[in-house]
C-alpha cells in the first residue's frame, strides 16, 4: 500500500542532519548511513553517501533522476560477479 | 598465437551445451547486448588454438541456438560443452573519451595524488548510481569500492597500466 502523501517522504533525521552537515562544511567525504529505508530528497542531489548494505558501505553519488527512491535501491546486499566481456564503465 | 594475443583475450561467451540434432550449440553470451557476440567472429578458445566463425541462428532459453564453423555434429557439440569463447580485445570497437571496456579497467593499479599506491582494481560494479571501482587494497581481505568519477579518478592511463585516484574522505 502507497504512503499517504500529507505525510511527506520518510527520512531517518540523522540522514538529513548528516547531510546539511556535509553540505555546510563543503569537503569531500562520503557521508556513511546505515538507513536504507530513507527517501532520496532534492536536497541530497550532489553529495555522495556510503549506503550500508549489511557488510560494507557502498558510495552512492546521488543524481536528480534518483529523488524520490531509498538509499537501499543502489546497495545491492548479494554480490554478483559477471563477467566483464565489453561492458563499458562511463566516467561522469 | 602468441603469448601477448592469448593475454588480450575477452570472454564473450560460453558453449553451455548442444543444441537439437543437427550440430548446433546453446552459446550464452555475457556482452552486454548479448547479440553483440556474434560481432566478434571468429571467437577463440582459451589457448587461441581454436577458432570459430559464430552465426546465431535464434534466441532460446538462456541464450542463444548457433551454428559454430567446423561443428557439424551432435557429438561435436557435445565436446565443445563448457567451453568459454574468447574475442581479440583490439576486436572491440573504439569507445568515446571517458569510457572504457571493464576488462581494460580490471587488474590497473590506482595510486594517490601523492603517488602512494592504494590497491589494484579488481572489479568494476555499477548498481544503478554510477560506476564504482572495486579495490583490492594490500594486505587487506576486504575490499574497498571507488566511485569512477571525474572528480575522484582524474586520470586513467592505460598505456601505463594505472589509475591516479583522488579518494573522498571516509573512503578507505
Amino acid at each position: 500500500m502507497a504512503r499517504s502523501v500529507w505525510k511527506g517522504p520518510f527520512v531517518d533525521a540523522y540522514v538529513l542532519k548528516k547531510a546539511e552537515a556535509a553540505r555546510e562544511s563543503g569537503r569531500n567525504e562520503v557521508i556513511k548511513i546505515w538507513s536504507r529505508r530513507s527517501t532520496i530528497l532534492p536536497q541530497f542531489v550532489g553529495l555522495t553517501f556510503g549506503v550500508y548494505n549489511g557488510q560494507k558501505h557502498i558510495p552512492v553519488n546521488v543524481s536528480e533522476d534518483m529523488i524520490g527512491q531509498k538509499f537501499g535501491e543502489y546497495s545491492p546486499t548479494r554480490t554478483y560477479y559477471g563477467h566483464a566481456a565489453d561492458k563499458k564503465a562511463k566516467r561522469k | 598465437m602468441t603469448k601477448s594475443a592469448v593475454e588480450d583475450l575477452v570472454c564473450v561467451g560460453t558453449v553451455a551445451g548442444a543444441f537439437g540434432v543437427r550440430g548446433e550449440v546453446r552459446l550464452k553470451s555475457y556482452c552486454a547486448n548479448p547479440e553483440d557476440i556474434e560481432l566478434y567472429s571468429p571467437l577463440l578458445t582459451e589457448d587461441g588454438s581454436q577458432s570459430f566463425p559464430v552465426v546465431l541462428t535464434r534466441s532460446i532459453k538462456n541464450g542463444f541456438a548457433a551454428r559454430l564453423g567446423g561443428v557439424e555434429t551432435k557429438d561435436d557439440a557435445d565436446t565443445l560443452r563448457g567451453v568459454s569463447l574468447f574475442a581479440p580485445r583490439d576486436r572491440l570497437p573504439a569507445l568515446p573519451e571517458d569510457e572504457f571496456y571493464y576488462s581494460d579497467l580490471i587488474g590497473l593499479e590506482v595510486l594517490d595524488t601523492g603517488g602512494t599506491s592504494l590497491g589494484r582494481v579488481k572489479d568494476v560494479q555499477n548498481h544503478g548510481a554510477g560506476d564504482l571501482l572495486e579495490l583490492q587494497v594490500p594486505g587487506q581481505s576486504a575490499t574497498v569500492l571507488m566511485p569512477f568519477t571525474r572528480a575522484v579518478v582524474p586520470t586513467v592511463d592505460l598505456e601505463a597500466g594505472r589509475l591516479i585516484a583522488d579518494p573522498p574522505e571516509g573512503l578507505f
